[in-house]
């Protein structure tokens, strides 16, 4: 799905910006299952604005040039760097942060197979590799090693040399179906999407 | 003091700091935010080398929502110039802004302090600065020559340290060599780059002269008095935080950064300040390794043995006035690598250059020492027709020999490197690859196998920079701790050295569940650094693999203090000598009698609330505080001898490749480590870091480079240039283990996590000579990406 850019026309909030001031628009995004609206710069990336707008600190931001792969989040289900998309962009838009995959209490497959194969150390990439993850499993259920290694070579981790990643998602690929529902955590019910709807902002 | 029990200890126990992170929920320093906060934004020198004439910024003090700025004028007045780590031959006044001028591009020339970093940034475009460029100096070799451009007028030389060590006779070992060999090797700039940047959150209160620091600066024990020095506070008026760490690798360090944050926070009136890099400035302003040249020299006996070695060494500091050395200190207490070569004469020099600051890196100065070293083993095999495994064998310190000392004092305390070698030929199907390139050669493929050993010393001496300094400003390794058994009987631990992804907060816990005979669930380990509540010396911090040298020995003593209070205690409620006590599910009994006990929480209540029960001379409390300092470490002797780093884990990398003909592609076909960091405490953090460090060492052979044109420009400032290894390049590591404890540590531990960095390079160069070895290509410089080995091809070819 293509994410559209809001018509400027349309979304003129109450407050006329001045000449020295940036414009700011009114958007409203549904974050883990929650609207978050709020008046924000036309400029303001997506990342900024899950991180300061909507609570979700789990986007980490680790290049701001689409690179690296930290902010990568779920919009409409399909993965999306959000350093390189404007919040305008995800205006009326769902997004699922590495927050609406589970909590430490209750930890999605995918989560729990990362913790039991210590696909991780210091933490930074891994709500990105998750949610890419996320995304292969959903349009691959069951990858081998080399395609799951091409899924998540857009993700960079300057940890772990990436083996206990791959082990993790294989391990988690036979317990995860569907889409993900930002409101139960990483499993849905609803039968897999095509595999050719990908969003382009996908680097 | 009885052996510890081992429940927890040695068990891959699953980390509970994943927990977090795998559910978005640590904290790390860009989270560490107030809702006032204020933003910095640093205007950056597109110099390499110039004067600054002037530098404006009332135009940008216009700007919407800006507060203040800061010049290196104004930072001049309001503080002090920069403490060095390393003391340097002369005070160089610099300042966490450039003054009077700029060294290296990058270089932070002004700050902005607005509402937001968005603001700030456009500010930044609003700042005018005249310059006057200067010719830059960027080669290391050059920037030496009496008529270089000088970075430091002051100095009079670019030439930081120079230096000449003759340990034993090395001219008379030379003179009766049956062969000498000499080659020369370069190491280019890179560096680790943890995915999380750098940045500080300051709130200077001036009407408490109270300073709040929250940084992922991964040496707050350093850290802090720099800062204090340059701001004309005392530690006491300083507190300084350390959350969540996304990261570290040596290279988050740069106390120029909390200072300009705590001045424009002053300057603010008093608001919290947030600055974090953005990925260019992190790449082109942080820390690279240094980049150098080695003339390694290697005279031989008739039988291979190596009777003395000679190396000079170029490192470059780039424009690095607050840690130089480092690199050139650390190549010293490794120059022998495994080896047991008797004298050997080191040229230091340590040159500045017009280039990012080089600093801490995985390894620093070891990686490329092994790589010269290794490499070289490999060119004198081939020199006398000779095994190059064997040749190995032959010069080893065998176990027997152990605790071995080098010819420059370096330990090594442990090891057995011919047992991690045995090893590893079948990890890597030695044999059977030998016959398979035989065959694949025939059909015009190049396939390769490359070996390298490397010993990994961690645990650094402060006293080595004595060496370079010529000053004592710290000596030894040391850590502290803090264990308490709280109120309620929980339990509580505190760590001076806050990790960045090696789970210490599971490891701490592993060994205080141990000794106080609780249940891992039961035991809190704080995961943030707080200098007003954590114990901390000089030496705190999370650097040189030290956790198994001086922090389990701070957890340990702290848990032991408090184990032993417990014992009295109970001893003096229950009635029974100490003797016959001991700690076991969540309590203290009898040994003969488990239901004669008193819980944690029973034994706490005494401590803290019941205190007329107490024995008459026991002090309340149930908290233990240590500071923990190996005993071997020592001061330089009178042949300037030193135990650099403390204690020696080793590794056996064995790598085979295929190198592409057409394009000079080279794939990793199989890589294998057999490591030996003595005693395991958690396996799973053992085998993430061999693997993680291997991935390093992998990016800098194959991939990585800061490049810089010769005005001294940068080439490589995004992601896009500067190219990590992603989950398709690094393969994953067949790993083994051997285990030779430590007899120095408490546990047997040695250090973990630089290990795969040391010898990847020089095991994947080594491989890819060797699969190009029907071609007789040759590398004398890294990284091997697919134009550089093709090119030596092509040329091979046209010389056929």
């Amino acid at each position: 799905m293509e994410p559209e850019l809001t018509n400027e026309s349309t979304s003129q909030s109450a407050q006329r910006p001045t000449d020295a001031t940036p414009d700011r628009r009114t958007v409203s995004v549904t974050v883990n299952g929650t609207r978050c609206e709020a008046a924000v710069d036309v400029r303001k990336t997506l990342a900024d604005f899950l991180r300061e707008d909507a609570g979700s600190t789990g986007v980490h931001v680790g290049c701001e040039h689409g690179v690296c792969g930290a902010c990568s989040v779920l919009m409409d289900g399909e993965v999306i760097r959000s350093c390189i998309l404007f919040a305008v962009q995800a205006d009326g838009h769902e997004i699922v942060t590495v927050e609406g995959l589970g909590s430490e209490q209750e930890l999605s497959p995918l989560q729990q197979a990362f913790v039991d194969h210590h696909a991780l150390q210091c933490g930074f990439c891994t709500p990105g590799m998750l949610l890419a993850a996320v995304d292969l499993l959903k349009h691959c259920p069951d990858p081998t090693e080399a395609q799951v290694r091409e899924a998540l070579s857009g993700n960079l981790c300057m940890c772990t040399g990436y083996a206990g990643i791959i082990r993790a998602v294989r391990a988690a690929a036979p317990l995860m179906s569907g889409p993900v529902d930002s409101h139960a955590g990483a499993r849905g019910t609803s039968p897999p999407a095509s595999g050719d709807d990908r969003a382009p902002a996908k680097g | 003091m009885e052996a510890s029990s081992t429940q927890w200890k040695g068990r891959a126990v699953p980390l509970r700091e994943d927990l977090r992170f795998s559910t978005g929920r640590g904290t790390y320093i860009d989270d560490m935010k107030f809702p006032d906060t204020l933003h910095v934004a640093l205007l950056r020198s597109v110099h390499a080398h110039a004067r600054i004439l002037k530098v404006d910024l009332s135009e940008a003090l216009e700007m919407p929502g800006v507060v203040c700025g800061l010049t290196g004028e104004d930072a001049s007045r309001m503080s002090e110039p920069l403490r060095s780590l390393i003391p340097i031959p002369v005070a160089l006044d610099a300042y966490c802004l450039a003054y009077g001028k700029v060294t290296h591009v990058g270089e932070p020339v002004a700050a902005i302090l607005a509402e937001s970093r968005y603001l700030a940034e456009d500010a930044l475009e609003k700042i005018r600065v005249e310059y006057e460029p200067l010719p830059a100096a960027v080669d290391p070799e050059a920037a030496m020559e009496p008529d270089a451009s000088l970075l430091f007028e002051s100095m009079g030389t670019n030439v930081m340290w120079q230096d000449r060590f003759d340990y034993g006779d090395v001219d008379e070992a030379f003179g009766r060599a049956a062969r000498v060999l000499k080659k020369r090797f370069y190491i280019q700039r890179y560096s680790s780059t943890a995915l999380e940047t750098f940045g500080c959150t300051a709130v200077y209160d001036d009407h408490r002269e109270q300073l709040t620091i929250w940084s992922n600066d991964q040496r707050p024990g350093q850290a802090m008095p720099i800062v204090a020095h340059s701001l004309g506070l005392t530690h006491s008026q300083i507190r300084f935080v350390t959350p969540d760490v996304g990261g570290g690798f040596g290279n988050k360090r740069k106390a120029h950064y909390l200072i300009i944050a705590a001045l424009l926070s002053k300057l603010s009136g008093g608001r919290p300040v947030h600055y974090l890099e953005d990925r260019r400035e992190n790449l082109m302003a942080l820390i690279h390794a240094c980049n150098g040249v080695m003339d390694l020299e290697a005279a031989l006996d008739e039988e291979g043995r190596i009777l003395g070695m000679k190396v000079r060494d170029i490192a470059d500091e780039g424009a690095n006035v607050l840690n130089p050395t480092v690199h050139s200190i650390l190549k010293l207490g490794n120059l022998t690598n495994c080896y047991r070569i008797p004298v050997v004469r080191y040229e230091v020099n340590s040159v500045m250059t017009n280039k990012c600051p080089s600093g801490a890196n995985r390894g620093i100065g070891k990686p490329f020492m092994c790589l010269a070293m290794e490499r070289m083993m490999d060119y004198l095999a081939r020199e006398l027709g000779m095994d190059a495994i064997d040749l190995r064998r032959r010069n080893l310190v065998l176990p027997d020999a152990m605790p071995y000392t080098g010819p420059s004092g370096a330990l090594i305390d442990s090891g057995d490197f011919n047992g991690t070698l045995d090893k590893l030929l079948p990890l890597i199907d030695y044999e059977d690859f030998l016959r398979e390139q035989r065959e694949a050669r025939a059909q015009g493929r190049y396939l390769g196998i490359g070996i390298a050993i490397g010993l990994e010393p961690s645990t650094s001496n402060a006293s080595a920079y004595i060496l370079s300094s010529g000053r004592r400003s710290a000596s030894g390794a040391a850590e502290a701790a803090m264990v308490r058994v709280e109120h309620d009987g929980s339990i509580l631990v505190l760590l001076g050295d806050v990790g960045s992804g090696q789970g210490h907060e599971t490891a701490a816990a592993q060994i205080v569940a141990d000794e106080l005979g609780v249940a891992m669930d039961g035991v809190r380990v704080s995961p943030f650094f707080d200098s007003a509540v954590t114990p901390w010396l000089y030496a705190t911090g999370n650097y040189s693999n030290k956790f198994a040298g001086t922090d389990v020995g701070a957890i340990l003593g702290a848990a032991r203090k408090v184990r032993d209070k417990l014992l009295e205690l109970a001893a003096h409620l229950l009635e029974e000598p100490v003797e016959n006590l001991e700690l076991a599910d969540g309590g203290v009994h009898a040994r003969d009698r488990h239901e004669h006990r008193k819980t944690l929480g029973e034994l706490a209540f005494v401590a803290y609330r019941d205190l007329l029960s107490l024995p008459p001379d026991m002090e309340p409390g149930l908290e233990g505080r240590f500071y923990y300092k190996p005993d071997i470490a020592n001061v330089p002797d009178e042949n300037r001898r030193v135990r650099n780093q403390l204690f020696a884990s080793n590794a056996a990398h064995g790598v085979i490749v295929e190198v592409d003909p057409d394009t000079g592609g080279v794939t990793i076909l199989k890589y294998g480590v057999v490591h030996d960091c003595g005693t395991v405490l958690n396996p799973s953090i053992v085998e993430g870091l061999v693997q993680g460090a291997t991935a390093h060492g992998i990016g800098a052979a194959l991939f990585e480079e800061f490049d810089y044109d010769a005005e001294g420009n940068l080439k490589s400032t995004t992601f896009v240039d500067y190219l990590k290894p992603t989950a398709v390049e690094i393969p994953d590591v067949a790993m083994d283990h051997l285990v030779t404890p430590s007899p120095y540590t408490p546990l047997g531990m040695k250090g973990v996590g630089e290990g795969g960095a040391i010898p990847a390079p020089a095991a994947i160069c080594n491989a890819v000579e060797n699969a190009l070895e029907p071609l007789g290509c040759t590398f004398d410089h890294l990284p091997l990406t697919p134009e550089r080995v093709w090119e030596q091809m092509e040329k091979a070819r046209a010389s056929k």
